[in-house]
């Protein structure tokens, strides 16, 4: 882990030197074992920030898109789930490929800090790191080594993934893919889909009625890239900002519905709400209906062709109603 | 001072809300919020920060505080004097407490917010003393106490089989004789575990900032490049402001059916890219380093600087929370230790 770190610093530092570019997008460490924030890297001084751990999960694709656009060229590292947003943004028209240097870094998976907590006091634990299939975890200078298996997130447990799609530098070796990731995909859907309509409703009722509406879940998402939200404006305003359910319900069918064909599964959305709501079951749901009906596509891999709903073909089941 | 067996603390809840609206922590789905309170609920009695901070039952995140007609004659229905059914609340925090008086100087300042007044009246509030503070819990850096609630009604203390209640206010007074029959007086031992236990909640924090000086420090940095650099990781959600018990901004909204329709009191976010946006289309705040700025501003400069004290009460939700660590601990620490600009 610690080579890693250094090969990142060693990659960043060369190319800021070069003047291939003028930032690096990475990742640093912060006050707490659990923290690693993006680190935007724009001096050779400042790459000795850049680390590998545990917990550098956050996708720092999205960042590409206004605030570095002050900068000519910008290297980025990226894990397998990032990559797939690079990809994201070039088939949507957002991203100039040539505007960034994409180094890879294959990703065995990061762990969930809240597992950890469960099983280890918060406030002793002093530093997390992994080696190999283990996580070890420094409580009060005594080293615990536990499975990496059993605290790792769940979306990492299910990548398919973990090696980059798209990159110009990869940093280390690829990584093999986990055993049963294909038939664990759908695996909430299917359990979703055999409940009876009354228990799918307050299911999702009651997850949707912890929604606070701080559109964190589409703020992280680099499928949701529209210059101007439609839920952002104010007139006419589409979203009312009382938080009511017909409102909740509104805007997350709709996120839903937008990124559908164009989510790439990075599971950021579900990570990072505050409120635990299982979005990456919708987003699941609508790729599995997806698949079905216009057969089988992954978005994120090839930034060249079009998304099953921004297409159509002759034969798709839906006819071209042209009234 | 008073107590009662935890294994009765259900019979005590029950009597209490067949008086008036009670709720209390609860986990669901793996998420601790205030709930109403039901018999077959479990209360839950050590988490320190619920997701939803109480400051909701005074300033609800949605609040309709008119209603009209037009089909007919004009008929408009106002809310504001209806509001507060009679209240308890079991359970909050001693920060979250103390940033009810924050909010008090907001809304029951001039001029005074009467749908929040009813509701603050109404509302009788049972604190409950931490016992070990989280990793994120700073409070002790704003000279609050783990174990006390000097704002609450009753502060009731978990001394492991019982809980010690005492009252606080004439509110709380009136509350505890409700229960007569029920609670029991509290022995002078009670008192030395609630004092023991006092103690050692001020013990065990591994988190603590120091504020002194950021305010007059934040005076002369408005146009410091120190914005410029702190913004660029915020991704403009509006987590930090809603999880956060002091935050207190809303916005008004019309909604409308033609003829009928209701104006709504929301909670608004300083990270919003409508926020303060004017109806000609200018907004004073135009990038997400300006909203950054506001917010940090308005906490540790703008309200100390007006009402006394920084907006802050180190309840750690925002530290927690945040996806990408952007939180008020970190900005303290950078501008106190800050010589100048940066």
């Amino acid at each position: 882990m610690k080579e890693c770190s250094e090969k990142m610093r060693k990659v960043a530092s060369d190319a800021l030197q070069k003047q291939e570019v003028t930032a690096v997008l990475g990742w640093r460490k912060k006050d707490f074992w659990w923290q690693s924030p993006v680190a935007f890297i724009e001096s050779v001084d400042d790459v000795d920030q850049l680390v590998w751990d545990p917990f550098t999960v956050f996708n720092p694709v999205k960042y590409l898109l206004e605030d570095y656009d002050c900068h000519d060229k910008v290297g980025i590292f990226v894990k397998g789930c990032d990559s797939r947003g690079i990809n994201r943004l070039i088939q949507d028209k957002r991203l100039d490929r040539d505007r960034v240097v994409v180094y890879g870094v294959p990703c065995e998976g990061k762990a969930d800090a809240d597992k950890i907590r469960a099983s280890f006091a918060s406030k002793k634990i002093k530093k997390v790191t992994i080696d190999g299939d283990s996580l070890i975890i420094d409580v009060d200078g005594k080293e615990e080594r536990v499975a990496a298996e059993e605290y790792l997130l769940d979306k990492c447990l299910t990548c398919r993934y973990p090696n980059p799609v798209v990159s110009d530098k990869l940093i280390w070796e690829e990584v093999p893919v986990r055993k049963g990731v294909n038939e664990a995909r759908f695996a909430r859907i299917d359990n979703m889909e055999k409940k009876e309509l009354e228990e799918r409703f307050s299911y999702w009722s009651r997850q949707m009625d912890r929604c606070i509406r701080c559109f964190a879940c589409r703020n992280t998402c680099p499928a949701c890239n529209c210059r101007v939200c439609i839920f952002d404006q104010a007139e006419p305003r589409w979203l009312g900002k009382a938080n009511d359910m017909g409102d909740t319900l509104n805007y997350h069918i709709i996120r839903a519905f937008h990124v559908a064909g164009r989510c790439f599964e990075c599971g950021e959305c579900e990570r990072i709400c505050p409120a635990g709501i299982p979005l990456q079951e919708l987003n699941r749901k609508l790729i599995k209906d997806l698949d079905e009906f216009f057969g089988e596509y992954e978005a994120g891999l090839d930034p060249e062709d079009n998304p099953p709903l921004g297409t159509y073909r002759g034969e798709d089941p839906a006819g071209f109603d042209e009234s | 001072m008073k107590k009662i067996a935890k294994s009765q603390l259900s019979k005590m809840l029950s009597m209490l809300s067949a008086e008036a609206k009670l709720y209390v922590p609860v986990a669901s789905d793996g998420v601790v919020n205030f709930a109403p309170w039901q018999e077959d609920v479990e209360v839950d009695l050590t988490t320190i920060n619920v997701f939803v901070p109480p400051k909701k039952f005074f300033f609800p995140q949605t609040e309709a505080v008119l209603r009209y007609d037009i089909s007919d004659e004009l008929e408009i229905e106002d809310f504001a004097c209806k509001a507060g059914d009679k209240t308890i609340l079991f359970g909050v925090r001693p920060c979250d407490v103390s940033s009810f008086a924050m909010m008090d100087k907001v809304y029951l300042g001039d001029p005074v917010d009467i749908a929040y007044r009813q509701r603050r009246e109404n509302t009788t509030v049972i604190a409950m003393g931490c016992k070990s503070p989280d990793e994120t819990c700073f409070c002790t850096s704003f000279d609050l106490e783990p174990g006390k609630a000097p704002g609450a009604d009753v502060l009731a203390t978990d001394t492991g089989e019982e809980i010690v209640l005492s009252a606080q206010t004439t509110k709380g007074e009136e509350l505890l004789t409700q229960l007569n029959g029920l609670i029991q007086e509290a022995t002078s031992g009670d008192e030395n575990k609630v004092k023991d236990a006092q103690e050692q909640a001020k013990e065990g924090y591994t988190t603590s900032v120091n504020v002194q000086g950021v305010m007059e420090k934040l005076d002369g940095m408005f146009e410091d490049f120190y914005w410029d650099r702190l913004h660029k990781r915020c991704i403009a959600c509006g987590t930090c402001t809603f999880v956060c018990p002091t935050c207190h901004c809303f916005d008004m909204q019309e909604y409308s059916t033609g003829s009928r329709g209701e104006r709504i009191r929301c909670w608004d976010s300083c990270m919003y890219s409508d926020f303060t946006l004017m109806g000609h289309g200018h907004n004073p705040r135009p990038t997400q380093k300006e909203r950054v700025r506001q917010r940090f501003m308005h906490k540790l400069n703008y309200f100390p600087h007006q009402h006394g004290d920084y907006a802050c009460v180190g309840c750690g939700r925002c530290v927690r929370k945040c996806p990408v660590n952007l939180d008020i601990l970190e900005v303290i620490q950078e501008i106190g230790g800050a010589a100048g600009g940066m």
